[in-house]
């Protein structure tokens, strides 16, 4: 009695002896099962269309009627019904082919009542067990949709109200602040700042959990997001003064990739390499390509990475230590552009000298075209 | 002299309400307040601002997009230029929010925070184009 509504569970025996549906109802009758019986495949599949029992037992040589047929069209129209196979001579061949139509598991004639009911009582333990990991798995993918709003809104909301409210203080009352004040106050700033780009990465990721990065997905080409990225990012090495180097190549050929995911990709290493590279270094961004794979390679003239570190550098949270406070991220995002790679197929290699700098280079399956 | 421009901005968050209100008069406006899209829309109604200020997601996921297309139609709203604000980055695929079909048209977007001299600079300019 395995069914989580809590009735006796229903059985369904389907065999064209009359003896064997006798003996199987009362061996199960006995233990409290809800039992019926047809015996003829065509009646039997129209009952258990009707009646959704728990669990069937299907008798694979029937006259006018096909047993592997039946399984076949029930374990695809009720994928929760428990299917057991009865083989009149224990044929491993044709109960093999029965379970991989859908089949749970096979009772060989002769069989005694014990073994009838031990089958029966396997085969609804299997089913509420299926149905509670079911169940499990959508409680937890609803915890994790509801905590991703919560974040969002619950979490932001605030953060983004703190942030503007020292804005307007420094619009209003600008020219009044002390030097003193006015460093605490962008002191401030910049940990919230740190706490939005941690909530707003962390979000970037639970979105590429629930898949709803790679559904947006067409062809591309590379060279236009890579601009994009090198546009947002120019100011920024300006004001640093690293020069940033880049060639274009118009001929680079199409990608499947979502245009927005990888803008940030290379965003995000370019970001990173402005904050490891000191004043008057160089940052250059290259496209190529060949037969197979497009690439794109950024590499800077920065600290670079210490060896023992590399390994490491796509794990959450992970950080190589920087000189100043001012180049803590949030710690999520290689973690990140190492996702958005993998959704595009894609992948991202490392290579890094100390004190000389360090190169990305990213390859893309390049999009079949004839 | 002429007279003060008159904004409205509506938002659930009173707080944002406050900090955004003292920029706005900072420079130079006449600011009105409405902490949901149906006071919102009654002030509006009520003062006719030269221009609106409305975050997207107040009560609801759709309730900016809701007041905008309301102000839209109306006969305040059809002519003022309308800014929506945002605290969710709309360009990035954002798996709970699926914005309404036939998008009501606002002159800018801006996401939260807003920097105060952006701010002015965009209402400004949005202003001298009517």
């Amino acid at each position: 009695m395995g069914d989580s509504s809590g009735g006796p569970a229903s059985i369904l025996i389907i065999d064209d002896e009359e003896t064997i549906l006798d003996g199987c109802r009362q061996a199960l009758e006995k233990s409290g099962y809800t039992v019926i019986t047809s015996s003829d495949g065509h009646e039997g599949v129209g009952l258990a269309r009707v009646l959704k029992p728990d669990l069937a037992f299907i008798d694979l040589k029937m006259p006018g009627s096909s047993g592997m047929d039946i399984i076949d069209m029930l374990s695809r129209e009720m994928p929760d019904m428990v299917l057991i196979v009865i083989t009149g001579y224990a044929s491993i061949v044709s109960a093999v082919e029965a379970m991989k139509k859908g089949a749970y598991d096979y009772l060989p004639k002769p069989f005694t009542p014990d073994q009838i009911r031990a089958v029966t009582k396997r085969g609804l333990e299997h089913r509420s067990l299926k149905k509670e990991a079911e169940r499990l798995r959508e409680e937890k993918e609803r915890m994790e949709r509801s905590f991703i709003t919560f974040v969002s809104h619950e979490m932001r909301s605030p953060l983004v109200t703190v942030m503007q409210y020292f804005e307007t203080l420094k619009a209003i009352a600008g020219s009044e602040l002390s030097d003193a004040s006015r460093d605490i106050i962008e002191r401030c700033e910049k940990r919230l700042q740190a706490l939005h780009d941690l909530i707003e990465h962390w979000l970037d990721l639970s979105r590429i959990q629930d898949g709803s990065f790679s559904k947006a997905q067409a062809p591309l080409v590379v060279t236009d997001v890579v601009e994009k990225s090198i546009e947002e990012l120019s100011p920024l090495c300006q004001r640093r003064e690293i020069s940033l180097e880049y060639t274009p190549r118009q001929d680079a050929p199409r990608i499947l990739g979502d245009a927005e995911s990888l803008t940030r990709v290379f965003s995000n290493i370019i970001g990173n390499s402005t904050k490891h590279t000191p004043q008057g270094g160089k940052i250059s961004v290259g496209i190529d390509f060949d037969e197979f794979y497009v690439y794109v390679r950024i590499s800077d003239t920065g600290e670079g990475i210490p060896e023992d570190k590399l390994p490491f550098i796509f794990e959450p949270f992970f950080r190589v230590k920087g000189k100043e406070e001012r180049q803590r991220g949030s710690g999520l995002g290689l973690t990140f552009v190492k996702k958005i790679m993998d959704a595009h197929m894609g992948k991202i290699e490392v290579t890094s000298k100390l004190g000389e700098g360090t190169t990305f280079v990213l390859t893309f399956p390049r999009l079949y075209e004839l | 002299m002429e007279s003060k421009k008159k904004i409205l901005l509506i938002d659930d968050d009173k707080d944002f309400l406050m900090a955004t209100k003292l920029i706005l008069e900072k420079g130079g406006y006449e600011v009105f307040l409405a902490e949901d899209g149906k006071s919102g829309l009654e002030m509006a109604r009520k003062v006719s601002p030269d221009l609106a200020i409305i975050d997207m997601m107040m009560e609801t996921w759709s309730e900016g997009f809701n007041v905008v297309s309301r102000l839209r139609t109306s006969e305040t709203g059809k002519q003022i230029p309308l800014i929506m604000l945002s605290a969710v980055d709309l360009q990035g695929p954002y798996q709970s929010f699926e914005p309404p079909e036939n998008l009501p048209t606002v002159d800018l977007v801006q996401h939260k925070p807003i920097k105060a001299d952006e701010l002015l600079g965009h209402i400004s300019t949005l202003l001298k184009k009517q």
